[in-house]
């Protein structure tokens, strides 16, 4: 952000500049000297800059294209889903662009001069209109990070999450490890990760703490066709260019096909979601590469998209299909002018040679789908804002997705009816009480109502915070 | 490897926690040099596999010594009965009769002990009740009950085994003074069974033509395909439910059975002549021949799901053998709510005594709600009768013994070349 307000900076003094070319050389000289202070002046901050570099970071949450030392200076959000101004600002790392990237993570807690850890976590409270006996109240996940600096270049990064207050084993919920890498930066502008690391599709994936997105729920699509919190072990490079560019790339662990359950509803409510690996024991003989890229050479605009491709067998020998190979693209777009937070994702999936897989599942219900998508868009108002921390967004979004939409022919019309495409309105608000505590309040409209996927119109209530 | 390194090292499979506590003290205290390192070797599984085999097939360890597991168990017919009666008689003149049906042995060596599930679900066990929990304990019922092999105690089984004509071979297995301890030797002879039954291919070979279309190496017909997807069809057949079709976790192929149990109301069978007062019920979990869940009344009627492989080589269906077609049994499965009538007689009045195995009182634990038992008078059956001639294509998929060049299943094939 620094970088770029001097480059803004520099261009506003050049326009200003301009109208004068015609007065006296006497102005124009004293206007000149006056430029040089300036120009001084900026000297000056670009040197405070570089010597904030040289300092340890403070803690901060990771985003893709981003510098260890970058994570440093908090700032206002910007991308993704988080609110802008008037919204509350919310202290956040940057990229090495300079360009405050949201939801991830608040300051966090220093536990010494290289070490931190930071939270968030979210409690809902989801009220079926038409079964009000299914209404559930829910420590959905409780998270806690750590940041330790080993040296200007080189950290580790970890995020645990509790789901669902699980307590025991037999508890539905899990306690899981959501990311835990080795950052190591080759140079200023980029660097390279190693462990278990968020796959960087969409808009919230790689930034899903629930101050951060509008809405009680994260939005289906970017559950049900991206995985969310999707993640993967590997390596991965990652970067910035100077006109705006935040890049990465990485070859790592994938979906195990060989875990798919057509007995079960999994399937269908998030055909990856049921056979990502999550590192835990992963199949691994099949590497699977992404590639993901997020411009915002403009300000109050980001346009990204990403791709991520591998095979899916994993060498399994009993999986007659064992060549299936998963393809899954998004391109998204987020646009803030003024009060307003305007954005749109579509994402769609395929996975090849599944019909000699799906002969050994006829009649179940949940077969392997050949192809999968969703989209949304979503507009967002900032409406009004007290004092300096609290304000209210309200929004509204529209999400069109199916996961099954269509499957391998199978021989004599033995296959299986491709899923329905359900459409979701959500209307609601986020109100921030300050820029770290948030209480969500929607409302959502399905097109279909299907019980074991959790698709029925509802009222939804929620709390989230992060530090 | 080594029989009784595995099992006292955890490595078996079918072998309790307890039991295998058990054996390892017995069998150490039988034969000194039972671990490897004091100048012996163990029992090898072979050589306990092959002692396991005369066992399984000794007529002479029984009171009528006419009765040995393979009489009831015909490997020819996938280690189940060969015959269309509903229970077997046993006893010393093989005149007392049973009171179930009798199971195949095959495959039940990928069975689990007996425990409830999360959700309460009562899961594994061996035995139609699952009151045994592993092979070891199963064996012990057919030995001594008196409508089997009728030997009342240990002691005698042990007799008999001290004069057969392996009896050099268990000793030299087991200790030169094995037969003075009955308790230690009753127990080494079905260990040896175990062994048997765990570590001969023929008790699971994964060969039938479902395998093989699993494998990929063949495609099934259009009538079995049809007949599978309607076997897994939620809406449809149902089967898979607790008959899992799917491989298992592991990529293993599936066994067709969840080891889950289920209350499905059969017909009561005339043909077992303990029903012939009408005060006596078969009830499975609750009793009465297993006692540690007689307080659990919601329980009763219910019964193991039995694997469906091999199913259309046996000759009589369900727990008390009521059926003797497999068609009507899947007839039974579809129709027995929307036409009642069909199945259980009708009472003076008329009116049909449906559930009539089950007493009056407990005949709400009959399963009602899970298709393809949640219909009522009037409705549609689950499967029309062209779709259970494709579900009885598809269940003869599932015969052990497939040989792809005449297009035949038979058990027998499994079976060890004479």
């Amino acid at each position: 952000m620094q970088r770029k307000q001097l480059a803004l900076a520099i261009l506003m003094s050049c326009a200003g500049l301009a109208p004068n070319a015609y007065a006296d050389d006497a102005k124009l000289k004293a206007e000149v000297e006056a430029l040089r202070a300036e120009v001084a002046e900026l000297r000056g901050l670009v040197h405070e800059m570089q010597a904030q570099r040289t300092q340890p970071p403070t803690p901060a949450a990771p985003v893709s294209g981003q510098s260890i030392a970058a994570t440093a200076a908090p700032a206002a959000p910007v991308a993704a889903n988080a609110p802008t101004a008037p919204a509350p600002t919310q202290p956040v790392a940057t990229t090495t662009a300079g360009e405050p990237i949201p939801g991830t993570g608040g300051s966090g807690v220093a536990l010494g001069a290289n070490t931190s850890f930071w939270g968030y976590g979210q409690l809902d409270y989801n009220r079926p209109t038409a079964r009000a006996g299914d209404t559930v109240a829910d420590l959905t996940r409780a998270v806690i990070g750590f940041n330790h600096v080993f040296d200007e270049n080189t950290r580790v990064y970890g995020e645990i999450e509790w789901e669902h207050a699980v307590a025991s084993s037999s508890d539905k919920g899990e306690t899981e490890i959501e990311q835990l890498y080795v950052e190591h930066a080759l140079a200023p502008n980029y660097g390279v990760r190693v462990g278990l690391m968020l796959v960087p599709l969409g808009l919230l994936n790689e930034h899903h703490e629930p101050s951060n997105y509008y809405g009680v729920e994260r939005n289906f699509v970017e559950q049900a066709i991206i995985p969310s919190t999707w993640r993967e072990g590997g390596v991965a490079m990652y970067g910035s260019t100077e006109w705006g560019l935040n890049w990465n790339v990485g070859v790592g662990t994938g979906p195990n096909l060989g875990a798919w359950d057509p007995t079960a509803d999994e399937g269908r409510i998030s055909p990856l979601g049921s056979i990502h690996q999550e590192l835990q024991l992963a199949k691994a003989r099949d590497p699977s590469i992404y590639a993901a890229g997020n411009w915002q050479g403009i300000p109050g605009l980001l346009v990204g998209g990403g791709i991520f491709t591998g095979k899916i067998g994993q060498g399994n020998a009993t999986l007659p299909v064992n060549d299936s190979r998963l393809v899954l693209s998004e391109a998204h777009v987020r646009w803030q002018p003024g009060p307003f937070d305007l954005s749109a994702l579509y994402t769609r999936g395929t996975i090849s040679n599944t019909q000699d897989l799906n002969l050994q599942f006829l009649g179940q219900p949940t077969p392997v789908p050949k192809s999968f998508w969703g989209g949304y868009v979503q507009g967002a108002w900032h409406a009004l804002a007290w004092g300096n921390d609290s304000s209210l967004s309200p929004f509204l979004r529209y999400e069109m997705f199916n996961t099954a939409a269509s499957y391998a022919t199978q021989p004599f019309g033995l296959g299986t009816a491709p899923l329905p495409t359900q459409r979701v309105w959500t209307v609601g608000a986020n109100y921030y009480l300050n820029p770290n505590v948030v209480f969500k309040i929607d409302y959502q409209k399905f097109h279909y109502e299907d019980v074991a996927l959790s698709y029925g119109n509802r009222f939804d209530l929620g709390l989230g915070y992060q530090f | 490897m080594i029989a009784g390194w595995s099992l006292c090292a955890g490595k078996s499979r079918n072998v309790s926690h307890g039991l295998r506590a058990a054996l390892c003290a017995l069998l150490l205290a039988a034969a000194p040099g039972f671990v490897s390192g004091g100048g012996n070797t163990v029992p090898a599984q072979a050589a306990l596999s092959a002692l396991g085999q005369k066992i399984f097939a000794d007529e002479s360890l029984s009171a009528s010594g006419k009765m040995a597991c393979a009489t009831c168990h015909d490997p020819k017919f996938a280690h189940a009965q060969n015959n269309a009666l509903a229970v077997q008689s046993g006893g010393a003149n093989l005149d007392v009769p049973g009171f179930r049906s009798v199971p195949s042995l095959r495959y039940l060596n990928l069975n689990i002990p007996f425990f409830f599930a999360n959700d309460g679900t009562p899961t594994g066990g061996f035995n139609r009740d699952g009151r045994a929990n592993d092979l070891v304990a199963q064996a012990e019922r057919p030995f001594l009950a008196a409508h089997e092999m009728a030997n009342g105690d240990a002691a005698a089984v042990v007799d008999k085994l001290s004069r057969a004509s392996y009896a050099d071979e268990f000793r030299g297995l087991f200790g030169a003074d094995v037969f003075t301890k009955a308790d230690t030797a009753f127990l080494a002879a079905r260990y040896a069974l175990s062994v048997y039954e765990t570590t001969e291919p023929q008790f699971r070979p994964f060969s039938s033509k479902f395998d093989l279309f699993l494998k990929g190496k063949l495609r099934l017909s259009e009538q079995e395909l049809r007949g599978y997807a309607l076997f897994n069809n939620p809406n449809k057949g149902r089967c898979a439910a607790c008959h899992l079709s799917t491989r298992q976790a592991n990529g293993d192929p599936p066994v067709f059975t969840d080891y889950t149990y289920d209350n499905l109301g059969v017909p009561r069978n005339a043909e077992i002549p303990a029903n012939d007062d009408p005060a006596y019920f078969d009830m499975g979990l609750c009793g009465p021949e297993r006692t540690d869940l007689a307080n659990r009344s919601d329980l009763c009627g219910q019964f193991k799901v039995p694997t469906l492989r091999n199913i259309v080589t046996r000759k009589v269906i369900f727990h008390n053998g009521y059926f003797k077609s497999l068609r009507e049994a899947v007839q039974f499965y579809v129709q027995r709510d929307t036409n009642a009538d069909k199945w259980y007689p009708a009472d003076g009045d008329g009116a049909v005594h449906k559930f009539n195995d089950v007493p009056p009182l407990l005949t709400r634990n009959v399963n009602t709600t899970e298709g393809p038992y949640d219909r009522h008078p009037g409705d549609a059956p689950a499967l029309s009768e062209p779709e259970i001639d494709d579900v009885m294509v598809f269940l003869a998929t599932l015969t052990d013994g497939y040989d792809p060049a005449t297009g035949t299943a038979d058990p027998a094939r499994d079976l060890p070349k004479q």
